[in-house]
């Protein structure tokens, strides 16, 4: 499926992932995946399920999704908390399901529960990578005291990503592989524009090696929020990363943290 | 003539940069606007590269912080409620509504705005008719709104029962609804509770002397 991957290490990487995950979860990955369907739901609260962990993940295998897997890894990593994973099938627009537009009206993944509290639900992704770095991230290592600047700084980056980049290549990768009709301005309009949003990204990476912090930046839910979209840019045809050298290199610096590794793999 | 506390960069027919005036005269702070022409590409000219690398309206620059920058819309919302919503009339700083308006934020920042945004280009701008894309956004539209409706048929406001920066950051997108959609869109009959919802925003004071404006920015 994929042409051409990149050389080196961050080839060796890709490889690695490509090979293990499949649309409807790897169980091999986390022992943790809860079956899907009427079987997960029953394994909701911690009342009824003691074994179950405080923090329950309903995901797919798409860069949103992926967006928290990858904070959630690096939680597990630093703090020892875990959490449980209940793919939604996609294809079969479990999303759209009552059960689970009572989780989220917007009926899209990811959305988390957190039975510590109450089994409070947050989605869209990057509200969720905030609420894990405030409530959870107790020592600060992936995100900024609220009132500092630089935590302005994270939430522009933030915003940039999520109503930009994601959008964008979402629109690219549409008309790239979903529409029924072949528009090939639209395809070029929304190439066109992830290009560009690639650029800015090189531009802020070409002198710092992480999006938000001062100095040369520091690793946080900024870079967590923007990884798995520009990871998966071969997937509406942007074969390489060499246009955008900065951003490449960001690409393989996140790519060598393992909690990013294990949660690209996630479900 | 001194300066102001904030310069607000934005742009007069798009959406975004009107959040902003919205949500500055709502919090009575001092502002001057300086409106970039697009067609013109000064939102692309490298003095305002300097402010926001992205090129993009609107953009906020706090001189009371330095001369601090503020890019994406949301973002420049939660900065002003969390630095000078000193009464936090707008927002919650902490408890579950802080992440609900959270999410609500990012919610409208991807999902009605691009959305609608793709919309307007493939209605108005694009100099060839595509209508499968047209049609794509436009339903795209009606699904959002009905998330809205959803939500806003059992509850007044989007979070924590009072008008927050959640709310607000939806009307420039739904003041269109009918150049998106067409002159026979009925708004009140088709999501009766979103309506009601936006008709109570727009009548903010600050709100709507912001919609006033852009108004007579039109006319000029």
């Amino acid at each position: 499926m994929l042409a051409n991957p990149a050389s080196g290490r961050l080839a060796a990487v890709l490889r690695s992932i490509q090979s293990g995950t499949s649309p409807l979860g790897a169980a091999a990955h986390s022992p943790n995946v809860i079956a899907s369907g009427a079987r997960g739901r029953r394994g909701m609260s911690l009342a009824t399920n003691p074994a179950a962990q405080p923090l329950m993940l309903y995901t797919a295998g798409t860069p949103n999704g992926r967006k928290v897997s990858i904070m959630l890894e690096e939680l597990k990593a630093m703090y020892g908390l875990d959490y449980d994973v209940h793919p939604i099938n996609l294809g079969a627009n479990e999303q759209k399901e009552p059960w689970f537009l009572a989780l989220n009206p917007n009926g899209r993944i990811p959305a988390l529960v957190d039975r510590n509290r109450k089994d409070f639900v947050v989605f869209e992704s990057a509200a969720i990578l905030l609420y894990l770095a405030q409530r959870y991230d107790t020592q600060r290592k992936f995100g900024f005291e609220p009132s500092e600047d630089e935590y302005s700084r994270m939430i522009q980056w933030m915003f940039f990503a999520h109503g930009g980049i994601g959008p964008m290549q979402g629109q690219l990768n549409h008309f790239a592989r979903f529409a029924p009709v072949d528009i090939p301005y639209a395809k070029a309009r929304y190439l066109d524009e992830t290009k560009r949003l690639y650029g800015v990204l090189d531009i802020r990476l070409s002198d710092r090696d992480w999006l938000a912090g001062p100095d040369n930046g520091t690793y946080s839910i900024a870079d967590m929020n923007a990884l798995p979209w520009v990871f998966g840019h071969q997937f509406g045809g942007i074969e390489t990363l060499d246009e955008w050298l900065n951003v490449k290199a960001w690409v393989e610096r996140c790519s060598q943290r393992p909690a990013v590794r294990a949660g690209l793999q996630v479900p | 003539m001194s300066q102001k506390h904030f310069t607000l960069y934005s742009h007069a027919g798009g959406p975004n940069g009107w959040k902003v005036t919205y949500l500055l005269n709502e919090l009575g702070l001092e502002y001057e606007t300086k409106y970039l022409n697009s067609q013109k590409g000064e939102h692309k000219a490298p003095e305002f590269l300097k402010i926001n690398p992205n090129g993009r309206l609107p953009a906020l620059v706090d001189h009371k912080n330095g001369d601090f920058a503020v890019w994406e819309s949301a973002a420049i919302l939660i900065y002003l409620t969390d630095k000078y919503d000193t009464e936090k009339k707008f927002t919650f700083t902490e408890g579950n509504e802080k992440y609900e308006l959270l999410q609500w934020l990012f919610f409208q920042m991807s999902g009605q705005g691009p959305y609608f945004g793709q919309g307007f280009w493939f209605t108005f701008f694009h100099p060839e008719k595509v209508p499968s894309a047209v049609e794509r956004y436009q339903n795209e539209a009606k699904r959002v709104l009905g998330v809205l409706e959803s939500v806003l048929s059992k509850k007044e406001w989007l979070v924590g029962g009072k008008v927050t920066i959640a709310d607000i950051a939806f009307v420039p997108w739904n003041n269109s609804l009918k150049g998106l959609l067409g002159a026979d869109f009925d708004f009140e009959k088709e999501f009766p509770a979103t309506a009601k919802w936006h008709d109570k925003i727009i009548n903010l004071p600050g709100v709507k002397a912001g919609i006033e404006e852009k108004a007579r920015l039109a006319q000029q």
